[in-house]
């Protein structure tokens, strides 16, 4: 099995982000156009529908360091959210409480996570937690 | 690593071996398709001076498809964007199995001295390159300076 080295892999993600595959619930893209490293990434996602999160926006950042994808990338949400994974005091997600961080494969990507975050969204007791007013910042 | 084709193996040998002037390119250690290169800037162009940092890499494709390669140091060329990716025909519709990493490492520093600003993937650096070249030229000279000159080693 080839190895992609880190900075292919990122660029890689960055043209699938760019091209905006999708229904558009999930994008991202370089939080710095200039960023040569590809280490800070800016995420957003649309809540899905008949949940408390449907029609919102949130946004997230998104560190990948030197040893990303054997490793998971730091994930913290910037918009507020009530979510069972997500610290209430600074909108990290904690790894422990999401699986596909907890068991995190290095064939996973950007675009995994997001989609695993959103899947969380519909789940069961997500469904129920009381969300704060749209728009608020952690 | 012992699923490295052959054509692998003998190039880089080669590379190490006989390496092309102003050229060098070192596999990594732990992945023996991801080459670190550093290319002298041309004489006479406004890179002189500069050693600048790129990484390639041959994908399970190679040598089908092209390498994969980027610049690490910043550069002000009208062909290179600012995250270091490369506007070259030969690393895209133009490759062709016949070719080798010498020869795109030799074409990118030919890319170098010849900056061709109708062909741009960093746009405002072409229009700056066909409006006003000699300023163009003198901003390429000093991110040289600023980016791509080495300490001097003792």
């Amino acid at each position: 099995m080839t190895t992609i080295p880190r900075n292919f892999v990122l660029l890689e993600e960055l043209e699938s982000g760019e091209k905006s595959t999708g229904d558009g619930t999930i994008s991202f893209g370089l939080e710095n156009s200039e960023d040569i490293l590809l280490s800070s990434w800016i995420c957003t996602i649309i809540g899905p529908q008949h949940t408390p999160f449907d029609n919102r926006f949130y946004s997230l950042k998104l560190y990948c360091d030197k040893d990303y994808p054997t490793k998971p990338p730091t994930v913290r949400f910037t918009t507020k959210i009530n979510m069972g994974c997500v610290n209430q005091q600074n909108g990290v997600v904690e790894p422990k409480n999401l699986p596909i961080l907890t068991n995190w494969n290095s064939n996973y990507r950007i675009q995994n996570i997001l989609s695993e975050l959103r899947r969380e969204m519909s789940s069961s007791p997500n469904k129920k937690l009381v969300q704060p007013p749209e728009g608020a910042n952690f | 690593m012992a699923s490295l084709p052959k054509r692998i193996i003998k190039e880089t040998q080669r590379l190490i071996t006989e390496p092309a002037p102003g050229i060098s390119a070192t596999p990594a250690t732990d992945n023996f398709r991801y080459f670190k290169v550093a290319i002298s800037g041309p004489l006479d162009s406004p890179f002189e001076g500069g050693i600048f940092n790129l990484e390639l890499f041959l994908t399970d494709d190679y040598p089908m498809s092209a390498p994969k390669v980027r610049f690490l140091t910043k550069i002000y060329h009208p062909n290179i964007d600012k995250l270091g990716r490369i506007c070259l025909d030969i690393l895209k519709d133009k490759w062709s199995p016949a070719l080798q990493i010498r020869t795109v490492l030799l074409s990118i520093q030919a890319l170098l001295s010849a900056p061709n600003p109708d062909d741009p993937l960093a746009n405002d650096v072409a229009e700056h390159w066909k409006t006003n070249e000699k300023e163009a030229m003198a901003r390429a000279r000093e991110w040289t300076r600023l980016y791509a000159e080495q300490p001097i080693e003792n």
